[in-house]
């Protein structure tokens, strides 16, 4: 592990609020390093070890400390919940038979508005949406007809804003056709309504806005590659080509959903193999099925750290070294005790849990950094397209609005989202060489 | 309205670009400098002056020589004002000091000085101008002026009730509010659709006016995953749509219809669960999985619910011994339980002098954990019982109610065993996760022989009773007083200590 780049030291923030417990025992690379141990512990099926480990975390780390503290006691309740799935504890496995009904994480569905409203806490989206509507803003222009494909974890969110800006575009509004992925599987966060109810909100702003938006759901699903939505799409390619209509590809955190190679190099799932031919992972497929699509732009936005290892502790490492951000940044946009808080919380516990308490194909957290993907995209035979001035300006602005300690970083034709200098999210653009 | 982004302000310097008609419209790209102009490169110290040109009768200061030429003339001094010739106007043109800047390039130079003053200050100045109301901040104490003047006026307001003081904020509420799909009902009532209009269409209008049609029973797809139904229902709508519409007409003609079809329902997720139990619910959250071992009774699953139970957990355990409302200081066992609380914080961190006492010089960190647990055990096993389990028995009584804060308190320090000490390091904090729960467990399930087999200690073995129970549970108290004495590295100044920790600062 390349422990000594994750362990650079951070510059000082004065003024914003910092973990104030960080009292020795609260010193955040020994509770790491008690995570590591108990995972190997764990993993080495070394009961006592384990438990003993346990119940010192459970003492340093009480989810109602601060922000690492709380970090670590997802982790802990993950890494419990680990041994108790392994199957090793038999009274524990007894046990969450009996009460399967109450194990289901509680994670909150948002309401549509308590959604938008959540998300406009904070950058960790809005970078992204920012971002890529401009990129896509820009890509259009001169197209009258264009077909927008949203691949987002957060259930449109980005659209309205975007058909607002196309609304007063000099050359008069597009038609727009929107496609969304009903996607099978459900992530935090996660929404109290359906997708025929979003679109039908949607198409009524969008008419608000002298915009005419035609809104289909195509169900389809992350864990085998989007398959029915390339379908559809490959579909009406001929038809798209002819109309001289342009298809952006919007994707903001979904692709990492896809399974990629390393699902396969330990599992005996033979269901999915048969999906993938030879050694391609379905992630490669997808992405060079989005490039026979020919494509005008895809925009892709994720997080950017890796969650693919198969080795426990080094996802643990991975995941600890990046989901403190979230936890950081906590107290500048949301109280103590609020209830949007432990919304919050709850779905990057979600995240915690399912990086470390499962495996295989229930494992779906399987986030890749900027370069794995970078170099995805241009195996794909995909060309990196340049944010324009605009829209960093765009973004630029967006961040003012948040707390100081956010930052925007450009590596070449990308843009990074930073927090206190470490990357979050990362946005790309790319069009087909 | 849809002509409002063409023209971007003009202000600064590209009056002098050649007029090409360029294919791609950018909005408001500054600089396009005349190549003949002179392009002049200011220090950032010059661009930040303000005033340089100081009176020294008065000691006014201007940012121009004009201006104080013409303030000299009040004094009755000898004044100057530049005459400008109309033919030696020179285009001058400024670059941004700053190289990293896209205005440093001569071709993005800005037209005027005061742009580029501004520029400077705007791009990689600092923001000292705070505004009062909504705290955005200005480098320029004019446009924190001029947004003072305008703020809080320009909020936008949802018919919901809802302010909003970003326009991004209010159009993605506006677009999925009730409001909005209420007063477009209205409107839709209101109007009469444009006769010409497809039949069709209309009837899809009306059928689609909010408050949102019922999504027409989605029909079960048929086929299994891998080829999924090419349904997914597309909507019909005009596709060319007037802009010159008023918004009042427009819902009708552009009413869509959506037909959308469920997913199948297949979920991977609950197929299997790696273990041999399980139903959908494998994010299983650990504390709900404690809680229901421990407190059968409830069903609560969030976690300052557990708090609670952890306390009635440890009533129930130590009932034979004490009773559970006895206050810590009110017995001579709770002693051993308070110190062993303030102990357990110094093993932690707090290096006091007290640890140095119980705890053998510091180990390498990296045998801590196994090594030294091991030989944890075997101290472990020499234990004596009674005083732990009274120490035990009585924190939730003293623990609960305080919270985490109870370890480091410096209660009593004074006195006390040692095995005590090591016991409070368990114990330290109430936590809550439920994690206790799990180590202390309901004595019937525990036996002793079960507690290295078993992952966490906790067997199904009916063999033990609750003196095997405790005297298991005992174990893994002194597994965690081994730990703890393992722990000094990891505390301040040890390995592990101080310079990672800035990492998070």
């Amino acid at each position: 592990m390349n422990k000594n780049q994750l362990l650079r030291p951070a510059r000082s923030w004065p003024g914003l609020p910092t973990s104030k417990s960080l009292g020795s025992f609260g010193d955040t690379n020994c509770m790491e390093q008690l995570l590591v141990h108990c995972a190997n512990a764990i993993e080495n099926n070394d009961a006592t070890l384990a438990q003993q480990i346990l119940w010192v975390l459970n003492n340093i780390a009480p989810p109602d400390g601060d922000s690492n503290q709380r970090l670590t006691c997802g982790f802990l309740r993950a890494l419990i919940s680990r041994a108790a799935m392994s199957g090793n504890c038999k009274l524990l496995t007894a046990v969450a038979n009996v009460h399967a009904n109450d194990l289901s994480m509680n994670n909150h569905k948002f309401s549509i508005i308590e959604l938008a409203s959540f998300v406009d806490l904070t950058p960790w989206h809005r970078f992204g949406f920012t971002a890529a509507n401009a990129a896509m803003l820009e890509a259009l222009e001169g197209y009258s007809v264009v077909h927008i494909v949203d691949l987002s974890l957060t259930h449109c969110m980005q659209i309205p804003t975007l058909i607002d800006s196309m609304a007063t575009r000099p050359e008069g509004p597009p038609l727009v056709k929107l496609t969304v992925a009903g996607s099978m599987e459900d992530y935090p966060p996660m929404l109290d309504l359906s997708y025929e109810e979003l679109g039908s909100k949607l198409v009524n702003f969008a008419r608000s806005r002298q915009v005419a938006l035609e809104f289909r759901v195509i169900p389809s699903s992350s864990s085998n590659g989007f398959s029915s939505l390339i379908e559809q799409l490959r579909m009406q390619h001929l038809e798209r080509a002819q109309n001289g209509e342009a298809l952006v590809i919007n994707c903001h955190m979904m692709l990492h959903y896809i399974p990629e190679e390393t699902l396969f190099t330990n599992t005996s799932t033979s269901s999915l193999m048969e999906i993938t031919p030879s050694n391609s992972s379905l992630r490669t497929m997808f992405l060079k099925a989005l490039r026979s699509l020919d494509p005008t732009v895809v925009v892709l936005v994720d997080e950017d750290a890796d969650f693919t290892s198969n080795n426990l502790v080094n996802r643990l490492r991975s995941a600890y070294n990046y989901l403190w951000i979230p936890y950081d940044t906590m107290d500048t946009f949301l109280p103590r005790g609020s209830t949007q808080r432990q919304w919050y919380e709850a779905d990057i516990c979600w995240k915690i849990e399912n990086v470390i308490s499962h495996e295989g194909p229930q494992r779906v957290e399987r986030l890749e950094t900027k370069s794995k993907w970078v170099q995805r995209m241009r195996n794909a035979s995909f060309r990196g397209v340049a944010f324009s001035e605009d829209a960093i300006s765009e973004v630029k602005n967006m961040l003012d609005e948040h707390a100081a300690g956010w930052g925007l970083k450009k590596e070449e034709e990308d843009i990074v989202l930073t927090w206190k200098g470490h990357n979050v999210v990362f946005a790309t653009a790319w069009s087909p060489v | 309205m849809n002509d409002s982004a063409a023209s971007g302000d003009s202000s600064s310097g590209n009056q002098t670009a050649p007029p090409k008609a360029t294919a791609k419209k950018k909005r408001n790209l500054p600089g396009m400098p005349d190549p003949d102009a002179e392009v002049i490169a200011l220090s950032p110290k010059t661009l930040l002056a303000t005033n340089r040109f100081v009176c020294e009768i008065c000691n006014k200061g201007f940012q121009r020589d004009q201006n104080l030429q013409l303030h000299r003339r009040g004094h009755n001094l000898p004044w100057k004002l530049r005459q400008r010739s109309s033919k030696d106007v020179k285009k001058r043109v400024y670059v941004c000091p700053e190289s990293s800047c896209v205005h440093h390039d001569p071709s993005r130079a800005l037209g005027d000085l005061t742009g580029i003053k501004k520029h400077f200050c705007r791009k990689h100045g600092e923001k000292k101008w705070k505004c009062d109301k909504c705290s955005k901040k200005y480098a320029v104490q004019s446009d924190w002026k001029a947004h003072s003047k305008i703020c809080g006026t320009r909020e936008y307001k949802c018919d919901c009730g809802t302010l909003f003081s970003r326009r991004d904020s209010f159009i993605t509420h506006r677009a999925f509010c009730d409001a909005l799909a209420e007063e477009s009902a209205k409107t839709t009532h209101t109007v009469v659709p444009p006769p010409d209009e497809d039949p069709i269409v209309e009837a899809v209008a009306s059928s689609s006016s909010p408050p949102p049609p019922p999504a027409p029973s989605p029909p079960q797809a048929p086929a299994p995953l891998p080829v999924p139904p090419p349904t997914a229902a597309v909507s019909s709508v005009l596709p060319v749509q007037n802009p010159e519409l008023p918004e009042s007409t427009s819902p009708t003609p552009t009413a869509t219809q959506m037909l959308v079809e469920t997913p199948p329902v297949t979920n991977l997720t609950t197929t299997s669960c790696s273990s041999n139990s399980s139903s959908s619910s494998n994010r299983s959250s650990s504390s709900n999985v404690f809680a229901s071992l421990f407190a059968s009774s409830t069903t609560s699953g969030s976690l300052l619910s557990q708090r609670t139970e952890f306390a009635d957990l440890f009533r129930a355990i130590s009932r034979p011994d004490c009773t559970p409302d006895i206050a810590p200081s009110s017995s001579s066992e709770p002693v051993s339980l308070c110190l062993a609380m303030n102990q357990g914080s110094s093993i932690f961190g707090t290096a006091g002098q007290e640890r140095r006492q119980y705890a053998p010089p510091p180990q390498p960190a990296a045998m801590s954990a196994t090594a030294l647990l091991q030989k944890a055990a075997q101290m472990g096993a020499s234990a004596s019982n009674a005083s732990l389990l009274r120490g035990l028995g009585i924190v939730p009584s003293s623990g609960s109610p305080n919270g985490p804060q109870e370890w480091s308190r410096p209660q009593i320090d004074s006195d006390g065993p040692s095995l005590a000490a090591g016991l409070g390091l368990g114990l330290a904090c109430d936590g809550g996760s439920g994690l206790k729960e799990l180590m202390l467990g309901t004595p019937s399930v525990f036996g002793p022989k079960h507690t290295t087999l078993d992952l966490l200690g906790l067997g199904m073995a009916a063999s033990g009773g609750s003196s095997g129970g405790l005297s298991a549970l005992m174990t893994s108290i002194n597994g965690g007083l081994d730990v703890g004495v393992a722990a000094p590295p990891y505390g301040g100044g040890g390995e592990y200590g101080g310079d990672d920790m800035v990492r998070r600062l």
